[in-house]
């Protein structure tokens, strides 16, 4: 299986998906966005501020599910040894950080009319900006290592192996402190507490950022792919 | 009706602001990594280009992955 992770077996299959997501997002995204700004409710206390969450939460999601993802590659990195898996790590790192910036931003802007103050060191997003630090930190890495690729993988992996003890503290935080921040209204396990008029644009965003994940990281991959060719090219 | 939009019953700067901010960051970090990709392509094809025709056709049938580059980049001019 590990096999269909080569670069020869990935590299034409890229071209087409980032051909096919670019025929389709606009669509989406304008779909979305109908949803969001004109056709979802008002939430009864908050009013029309409720709308940033169709931003803010997709992003915090994407953040996490990126930093969880490089986890795990660089867990499989270290005992399959399979340079693709750092690549693919490379590529979603950038992503990661501006989802995670993003979440925390637009929070900070949701934040000043629903609670009276743009930031709180409350655990949610104090742990947020933790991440946000992680993820700077394994990017920084890799540009210092920029050389010295083995040095690289190996501090990288360090990082996001001990920033993904955070991950369960951001997820969990609202539960074991009290904060600021509201608990989470959409559980994968029990029942939601957000009406799913306000769960279809939230799920079109979502959809649309993933999109544009899958689009970066196709283009920052192919990017990766192309200069280690070029740097090898007179031993092809 | 639309002024109503536009101000969001007092929130608009708000809402307007986030959504300002996620839109301009993602296409500002699409516009970089485009630019880069295409700076990257333009340099391999080059680089190939300028290779002694006997390397460039060993390269080429020696490398899939290299083929594959070819076929999908741009021409250069």
């Amino acid at each position: 299986m590990l096999k269909f992770f080569t670069r020869s077996n990935t590299y034409f299959l890229i071209e087409k998906i980032i051909r096919f997501i670019n025929s389709i997002f606009f669509l989406i995204l304008l779909v979305a966005l109908t949803f969001a700004l004109f056709l979802s409710p008002l939430d009864y206390i908050q009013g029309d501020v409720v709308r940033i969450m169709y931003v803010h939460v997709p992003s915090a999601w994407i953040g996490l599910g990126c930093f969880s993802f490089i986890t795990f590659l660089s867990i499989f990195n270290f005992i399959f040894k399979l340079k693709n898996f750092f690549l693919i790590s490379k590529s979603l790192a950038p992503i990661g950080l501006l989802f995670t910036c993003l979440a925390i931003v637009t929070g900070s802007l949701w934040g000043q009319p629903t609670w009276g103050t743009w930031w709180a060191w409350d655990a949610r997003l104090t742990s947020m900006i933790i991440l946000m630090f992680f993820y700077l930190f394994y990017i920084l890495v890799l540009k210092y290592f920029k050389h010295q690729e083995e040095y690289a993988v190996k501090a990288s992996s360090i990082i996001a192996i001990v920033g993904s003890v955070n991950l369960p503290i951001i997820k969990y935080s609202v539960d074991w402190w009290n904060t600021l921040h509201q608990p989470a209204s959409i559980k994968i396990t029990g029942s939601s507490s957000i009406h799913s008029s306000m769960m279809v644009p939230l799920l079109l965003m979502l959809l649309t950022f993933l999109l544009y994940s899958a689009l970066i990281f196709l283009m920052k991959y192919k990017t990766e792919i192309i200069r280690i060719k070029k740097k090898n090219i007179k031993r092809l | 009706m639309i002024a109503n939009f536009i101000t969001m019953n007092g929130y608009g700067i708000f809402v307007w602001a986030s959504f300002s901010i996620v839109f301009i960051s993602c296409a500002l970090v699409y516009i970089k990594t485009r630019k880069t990709l295409k700076k990257y392509e333009r340099n391999f094809l080059l680089e190939v280009k300028n290779l002694p025709n006997q390397e460039k056709n060993r390269i080429l049938s020696n490398s899939k992955i290299v083929q594959q580059i070819l076929a999908t980049s741009p021409k250069i001019k």
